[in-house]
């Protein structure tokens, strides 16, 4: 009977798990936590928990064939075991999902010129129209090209969530990415500043779009790309909340 | 009574945790189970003849071939562990076992273009794999030295002994086989899961609270850059197959010798894999498979620092 149990329950564990997975690829949230390269894995992994939940449901019922004829030869898992595996499911239910955004800035920090990717990759941002560049695109065109000054009054339009700094003065925002590798544990943030008259209007972490020109200004003793904004609009958070290096 | 402003920064801190920890869970569990589907198939489908045949008892030769054996098994930190201790069940040597264990993660196809893609094809790959492979063949070799296996290893569960099979009149059917070989991914995977979930939570809850910019900023000078990035490896706790992207970030601000240190270093040790290890080692070979790995990279990053500053 003991052994029974224990295997009922490592069973409905694992369907949690696929529950929680299947539910996690359906409503796009995966991207919330990994970088979406690693999405049709973790979609193989899913089908392959359905597959040990069936095998352990099968065991269950050997089980009680062979508990009829009076074997029992099963080697249960430790209950302990199974007990650990429920804690990411009740974080996943009771903790309501966000990806991360400014909370995550007091430890993880917050970078205005990260030297991200080798050079040789700038070229193929410089050759892309200025407004296709996302806020990663803009930071490494500013980390890498030693002559900025041709950036100088490109339309640009990025999203990105607000964050206001009092390194900034009034009028000013910063608007934020998360750049992820692999998973949220790896994620640091990457900002460029903004300026808009009517900044106080917005809501930190709010997600929006923001059109307008770049213009290059000192910050922290380094030149970085700022936002001369013409109009700023919300926007949903994006399907990918990440930007990927 | 309690300010409102301080629920909102422990609900704020709650949600940074929440969401760190599931991304490490969910990177996590597909490459665990790849790991214990391959020990649930070396089970059923390696006899221990067959190993012995294929192992040399040399000690050199034994953790040369070891550590090149992630070749074959492209496996990462997290599946590399039951599959390292399955191996050892079927009778792999100690010495070709550990090597396999902290330098599979790395010398594998998977991680070889992983950092070329980062890195090119260049010094920094050549050093990350040289290094990674010198290590690995030290801590195999050290541990050649014990000769009982029982010494190192802790016992486990999910071992099926000979009795399992008396009862299976005729050889079992090769479906019979898979059905095996799934029970026991199943059961690896909620043993292994568990030190997973632990290692998650520990270093989510370190991110959470304590602060990373503080760290990078602390990181000038030749001594202490590696070893701030050899305490990011650990604290980071990132997959291998992808922590050359996660180095880029470091190039600039950190020297070459410490970029490298951390290259070599967190696949091998950080908080997930130590505690997995705890669950497959006696606590005295934890603590030689964390040290050995910890300050042969400590040293080649200190020499890099001083010969390339």
């Amino acid at each position: 009977m003991q052994t029974r149990m224990v295997r009922s329950f490592q069973g409905l564990l694992l369907i949690g798990m696929f529950i929680f997975f299947a539910s996690k690829a359906a409503n796009g949230q995966l991207t919330w936590y990994i970088n979406s390269r690693f999405i049709p894995l973790t979609i193989f992994g899913t089908i392959f928990l359905a597959v040990l939940a069936q095998v352990i449901f099968s065991e269950v019922k050997r089980l009680r064939r062979e508990q009829e004829t009076g074997h029992d030869h099963d080697h249960a898992p430790a209950p302990m075991n199974l007990w650990f595996m429920l804690l990411p499911l009740l974080i996943g239910v009771f903790i309501p999902a966000r990806p991360l955004d400014s909370s995550a800035f007091a430890t993880k920090g917050f970078n205005t010129n990260s030297p991200l990717v080798s050079a040789d990759t700038s070229a193929q941002i410089f050759e892309t129209d200025s407004e296709e560049r996302n806020v990663l695109d803009w930071i490494k065109l500013y980390n890498y090209e030693a002559n900025t000054a041709q950036f100088e009054g490109q339309k640009a339009s990025v999203i990105g969530f607000v964050y206001f700094d009092e390194t900034l003065s009034e009028g000013q925002f910063f608007v934020s990415r998360f750049v992820v590798s692999c998973c949220a544990a790896d994620g640091f943030a990457i900002a460029m500043p903004a300026e808009w008259s009517e900044a106080a209007t917005l809501e930190q972490d709010s997600w929006v779009l923001v059109k307008g020109t770049i213009k290059s200004v000192m910050l922290n003793d380094k030149v970085v790309p700022m936002i001369v904004a013409e109009t700023i609009q919300p926007v949903p958070v994006p399907n990918q909340p990440y930007l990927y290096p | 009574m309690m300010p409102a402003g301080f629920f909102t920064w422990l609900w704020d801190r709650l949600n940074v945790f929440a969401t760190v920890f599931l991304g490490i869970f969910v990177e996590a569990v597909p490459y665990l189970l790849l790991g214990t589907l391959a020990s649930g198939l070396v089970e059923v489908f390696l006899d221990r003849d067959q190993m012995s045949k294929w192992v040399s008892g040399r000690p050199v030769a034994s953790a040369v071939s070891g550590a090149l054996m992630g070749m074959i098994f492209p496996v990462c930190e997290c599946g590399v562990v039951p599959l390292t201790r399955r191996l050892f069940h079927k009778g792999l040597p100690l010495s070709a076992g550990i090597s396999f264990l902290l330098a599979a993660p790395v010398l594998n196809p998977i991680v070889i273009f992983s950092t070329a893609a980062a890195f090119g094809w260049g010094q920094m790959l050549f050093w990350r794999m040289g290094l990674s492979l010198l290590i690995a063949v030290v801590t195999g070799l050290i541990f050649s030295v014990e000769k009982e296996a029982d010494n190192v290893l802790r016992p486990s569960l999910t071992f099926f002994h000979e009795h399992d099979h008396a009862h299976d009149e005729d050889l079992p059917s090769f479906l019979e086989k898979i059905r095996k070989a799934l029970l026991i991914t199943a059961d690896e995977f909620f043993e292994m899961g568990r030190y997973l979930i632990l290692g998650a939570v520990l270093a989510a809850a370190l991110q959470t609270f304590i602060s990373q910019s503080v760290l990078l900023t602390l990181g000038s000078g030749p001594v202490l850059s590696v070893l701030i990035m050899l305490g990011l490896a650990i604290l980071l706790s990132i997959c291998s197959t992808v922590d050359a992207f996660v180095a880029l970030g470091f190039v600039g601000t950190f020297s070459f010798g410490s970029v490298l240190s951390f290259l070599v270093f967190g696949p091998m040790v950080d908080i997930k894999s130590v505690m997995m290890y705890s669950q497959v080692f006696k606590k005295r070979s934890v603590i030689y498979i964390v040290a050995i790995p910890f300050m042969i990279s400590l040293l080649s990053g200190l020499i890099f620092n001083y010969v390339q500053p």
